[in-house]
């Protein structure tokens, strides 16, 4: 135990009593069970984690525990108490975070501090140590307005942790944040749990999740008995092959058809396969991509096998539907879709976008990929024409002025980062008004907003106001009115943050179903795995297009080597390696249940990796590229 | 029928759908349309009459004769004054008004008597409580009025060899709420409309959604044009609610061409709507939206003699008034309703209206797409 606690709060309950006990826990809206009785109990110091769809319930059980709700039945207790006296313990983080966007970090400390009546000289030493802890202490000054995704999110962090909880309730925290930002602020929960604080999180990233100490999968309202990533992995009963072949979308088709085959999904580069009996398996994948020459190896399977298998087995899979009548592009493979030639945009001295150049040709899917704040969302806007650039030109579906014209935009479709669609209006009303503005002839209408509703799961709930959807449902309803229209440009800003994994398997499916009928796809993404979909890359930096290619070719570009290192125990291998790299502590990053070792000179500091666990070389996934080219950047900056 | 089918499927009649229900989805702002102008008008027609009645007399009558009676019962029977302490010494007198427990006291004389009596001019004494000047201004001169018209009942006699007869046109009881009344229905327009249509565009604004909206192929026109729309039709609605509690509540006449004068006010729901607009383009958050409608209308109501007759203005405001839409729509609403004037009188005003009506749609119509950078 550490300074963490005040002696008297631990004398409430016992040491070892659960933090957290819920028990037959139910909420209705009306007829709608939200949570339909369920118990789950949390131990002190434990990071606990809340996976599950969309809509299943997470946002709910948060709110009770929080103390902001009661439950129609069962009983929920927070330190031995009802949730709403543990209130000054527990610190909450909502989805839409909580800062005030137009005080600067420490205003934002200061209100949180006082609103729980926090003492002025516990203030500034617990506001120095936590803005330390969240690597903010050379921001204070600065406006919460201005930071990034990922800093605002290490902020609400920090100011629920002022007042000292003993529990946080992180809900979903990390959605919309990148990578690097994601794997720091995990880091924090790491070490908060280390000090006894308990950790109640929901997320839809699944290599979140294997950080947690246990984690417990929810759909429709009711939750499954939690357990260990690893003992979770090891109930599937199910074993994954991971598979490379030479034409993975024909290889996928052939596989999802064999009996032997429990799932297949394209996981990046390579398929993951889940089989019963590995043996077996292995041979007949093998012989049935004889022609496609497959390189097939055994591995385990991860916790998004895990969610994906459960789910299905629930029959939530949403459904691929191919989009109704759709018209026939004639446009040459080499005619430029979206153009920019030397683009650059300036806010007073802020440069926010410099000389970026790039192409997309039709039925190609563009990635943008980069850090919260590197520029992404601004070159979007640019290259869509709703921002002028400061400098150089654009060239959309072939056009290079009138980018304001109507009958440009009717070609366009656009989904921006977030409230695409009116909260006050039905679904149905919602789809509507958009095929309306885009013109989509009457005749087509019903059955393009019948096939959204259908790809959306909503069948039936066409009339639901769209304000009451959970996020991730949002921005798929949001998705199908931007395509409605089936654009020959198609701008999509982060489409699937907050999506669950299920959901977003389809929604990849869906854009390369739209890209082979000739649509440009221009799209940016935290999930780098999904990036493997994109047909080109480019990574920004800090305004700037660092890097383009295809996948492959910008993995290849990577300098240095990567090692995977496998440990019984992580954090410990985690810390040791660390401090082997000092100022370079990125080179350490957590994948899941295993490191990622960048060196850039191999030989000298192998045998320091082989010492802390089993180390074996290994292929640059995009997530390294992406944590690498975005950690060397700052070293330079800084 | 084809172009029934034709509208049906523009993009103008998606937008206008859209807004619509919106609209009558927003309980609150129909209320904001409703409520307050009720209140408003009752609340200004009632209350902001100028007329003094009723106001606290004191008597310190130290004649005391058959005569001084009748001149204080001539005080106390009009209605304007009511006797509410007879006193008997000038310090108690002047202590009353000091004290503002009356506004006004009479002072009789003891010499009264005798002075009529020799017929010499007797003199009473009249104190008025001068801290309200207005009120002030009107008791006297009704007091003075009284006293003489006592002086000439005594003596039996016409005073002067001119009498004026005056006759007061178009308001012949000179009731102030019908000069009130007009004046308001303008301020409670101005207010509704700017206020209702820079909420509606500014809220896109606010929960995000305008770039998507900006990113449709609908047109800056189409959009605003679907948002006032509808707006427009429930303003209509209040105007003629408004038109409707002057002539029930106040018995505001209305003697012009009514269908004339519902074009002219749809020409000034225009004007109200376009600055409202216009605001809404400038503004980035629902809040500041407000606060910048509150900083136009004041001057706007201020200017307009809807309340203060413009005569009233230093010259200066008063030129300046000339460039507020307001007062030309208020001078209309006043020409229309108790005149019964038309076009032939009106139409400098109509012009003025009509071209600040087209400047502010023009001018915000052209900012709306620019409004992200």
């Amino acid at each position: 135990m550490t300074s963490l606690h005040p002696a008297e709060s631990l004398q409430q309950t016992a040491p070892d009593a659960p933090a957290i006990v819920v028990q037959g826990l139910v909420k209705r809206y009306k007829q709608l069970a939200a949570v339909d009785g369920i118990d789950f109990a949390v131990r002190r110091g434990e990071v606990f984690g809340l996976i599950g769809p969309d809509g299943a319930g997470k946002t709910t059980t948060f709110q009770i525990l929080a103390g902001v709700m009661e439950p129609t039945a069962g009983t929920a207790s927070v330190l031995g108490r009802p949730p709403r006296d543990a209130r000054l313990k527990i610190g909450y983080i909502t989805q839409p975070f909580s800062l005030y966007l137009d005080l600067s970090v420490d205003e934002n400390l200061r209100y949180s501090a006082e609103l729980k009546q926090v003492d002025e000289a516990l203030f500034e030493e617990r506001r120095a140590r936590y803005l330390k802890l969240v690597d903010l202490d050379r921001f204070a000054d600065r406006l919460a307005g201005q930071l990034s995704g990922g800093m605002k999110q290490k902020l609400a962090l920090c100011a629920a942790l002022i007042p000292q909880p003993e529990i946080l309730l992180l809900d979903e925290p990390t959605t919309g944040v990148d990578p690097v930002s994601r794997r720091e602020f995990w880091d924090v929960l790491a070490a908060l749990s280390e000090e006894q604080v308990t950790v109640v999180v929901a997320t839809p990233y699944l290599d979140e999740a294997e950080r947690c100490h246990r984690v417990a999968l929810m759909y429709g309202g009711r939750l499954e008995s939690p357990d260990t990533p690893a003992r979770l992995r090891a109930g599937l009963g199910l074993a994954r092959l991971e598979v490379h072949a030479s034409d993975l979308e024909r290889a996928e088709q052939v596989l999802q058809t064999l009996e032997a085959v429990e799932d297949v999904q394209t996981f990046g580069d390579r398929l993951d396969v889940l089989v019963a009996d590995p043996e077996r398996g292995e041979r007949a994948v093998a012989d049935a991509l004889s022609g496609l020459s497959p390189q097939v190896g055994r591995a385990d399977p991860t916790l998004e096998n895990v969610f994906v298998t459960r789910l299905r087995q629930q029959g939530s899979d949403p459904p691929l539907l191919n989009f109704p009548h759709p018209l026939r592009r004639s446009a040459p493979a080499e005619a430029v879709a979206i153009g920019a030639h030397q683009l650059g945009k300036t806010f007073g001295s802020f440069r926010a976008v410099h000389d970026l150049s790039l192409e997309v040709h039709p039925g190609q899917i563009y990635g943008l990929l980069g850090a919260n704040g590197a520029g992404k969302t601004t070159t979007i806007k640019m290259l869509c024409g709703l921002l002028p650039p400061s400098t150089g030109s654009v060239t959309l579906a072939g056009e290079s002025d009138g980018l304001r014209s109507s009958e440009l935009r009717r070609r366009l479709g656009y989904m921006s980062q977030k409230f695409t669609l009116y909260d006050d209006l039905s679904i149905l009303q919602n789809l509507e008004f958009y095929c309306g503005v885009y013109s989509v002839p009457r005749r087509l209408r019903r059955e393009r907003i019948d096939w959204v509703i259908d790809i959306c799961g909503l069948r039936g709930q066409e009339n639901l106001i769209t304000g009451q959807l959970p996020g991730g449902w949002k921005q798929r309803v949001a998705f199908g009115a931007s395509v409605m229209h089936q654009p020959e440009v198609l701008f999509l800003d982060e489409p699937t943050s907050g999506v669950d994994p299920l959901a977003r398997r389809q929604f990849w499916r869906l854009i390369e179903m739209f890209a082979r009928a000739g649509t440009a796809v221009l799209v940016t993404t935290h999930y780098l795995e999904e990036a493997e979909h994109c047909h080109r890359l480019g990574f920004m930096v800090a305004g700037e297009l660092v890097i383009q290619g295809t996948p492959g070719e910008i993995k290849a570009r990577q300098p240095g080597q990567i090692y995977e290192v496998v440990s019984a125990d992580l954090p410990h291998a985690a810390r040791a390696l660390r401090s082997l790299f000092a100022q370079a502590s990125w080179r350490v990053a957590l994948f899941g249940d295993r490191l990622h070792v960048v060196l850039d000179e191999p030989d000298a500091r192998l045998a320091k990796l082989q010492a802390v666990g089993h180390t074996r070389k290994i292929e640059y996934s995009l997530e390294d590229a992406f944590i690498g080219m975005v950690q060397r950047a700052r070293q330079e900056g800084s | 029928m084809k172009f029934l089918e034709r509208l049906l499927e523009s993009r103008l009649w998606a937008l206008m759908r859209k807004e619509t229900v919106q609209i009558l989805k927003n309980r609150q702002l129909l209320f904001l349309l409703l409520f307050p102008p009720t209140v408003q008008l009752l609340v200004f027609g009632y209350a902001l009459s100028p007329d003094v009645r009723h106001l606290k007399l004191a008597v310190a009558d130290y004649a005391n004769t058959a005569d001084s009676r009748e001149l204080v019962a001539a005080f106390a029977t009009n209605g304007i004054f009511d006797v509410a302490a007879a006193l008997n010494s000038p310090q108690a007198v002047s202590e009353a008004v000091r004290t503002g427990r009356v506004t006004a006291a009479l002072v009789i004389p003891p010499e009264f008597q005798r002075d009529l009596a020799r017929g010499q001019t007797p003199e009473v004494q009249l104190l008025i409580d001068g801290v309200d000047a207005n009120t002030a201004g009107i008791a006297s001169g009704y007091a003075s009025q009284i006293v003489r018209q006592f002086g000439y009942t005594l003596a039996g006699t016409s005073p002067a060899a001119i009498d004026p007869i005056v006759t007061i046109l178009y308001n012949p009881g000179l009731r102030s709420s019908w000069f009130f009344v007009p004046g308001v229905l303008g301020l409670v327009l101005t207010l509704t409309s700017s206020l209702v249509s820079s909420a509606t565009v500014v809220r896109e604004k606010d929960v995000g959604t305008l770039e998507q909206l900006l990113m449709t192929p609908a047109a800056a026109w189409e959009i605003l044009l679907a948002k006032l729309a509808p707006l427009f039709v429930l303003l209509v609605g209040e105007a003629l609610l408004a038109l409707a509690i002057a002539r029930l509540a106040f018995g505001v006449p209305f003697l012009g061409n009514f269908w004339l004068f519902m074009i002219f006010t749809s020409l000034y729901i225009c004007v109200g709507v376009g600055i409202g607009m216009m605001l809404a383009t400038i503004a980035r958050s629902q809040t500041q939206v407000v606060l910048t409608a509150f900083f136009v209308n004041l001057p706007l109501i201020q200017l307009s003699g809807a309340i203060a007759p413009i005569e009233t203005m230093p010259e200066f405001f008063q030129v300046v008034s000339l460039a507020d839409p307001l007062r030309h729509y208020i001078a209309i609403v006043r020409g229309m309703l108790l005149k019964g004037v038309g076009i032939e009188a009106l139409w400098p005003n109509v012009l003025v209206l009509a071209a600040s009506a087209f400047l502010l749609i023009a001018i915000s119509t052209n900012r709306f797409r620019r409004q992200l950078e």
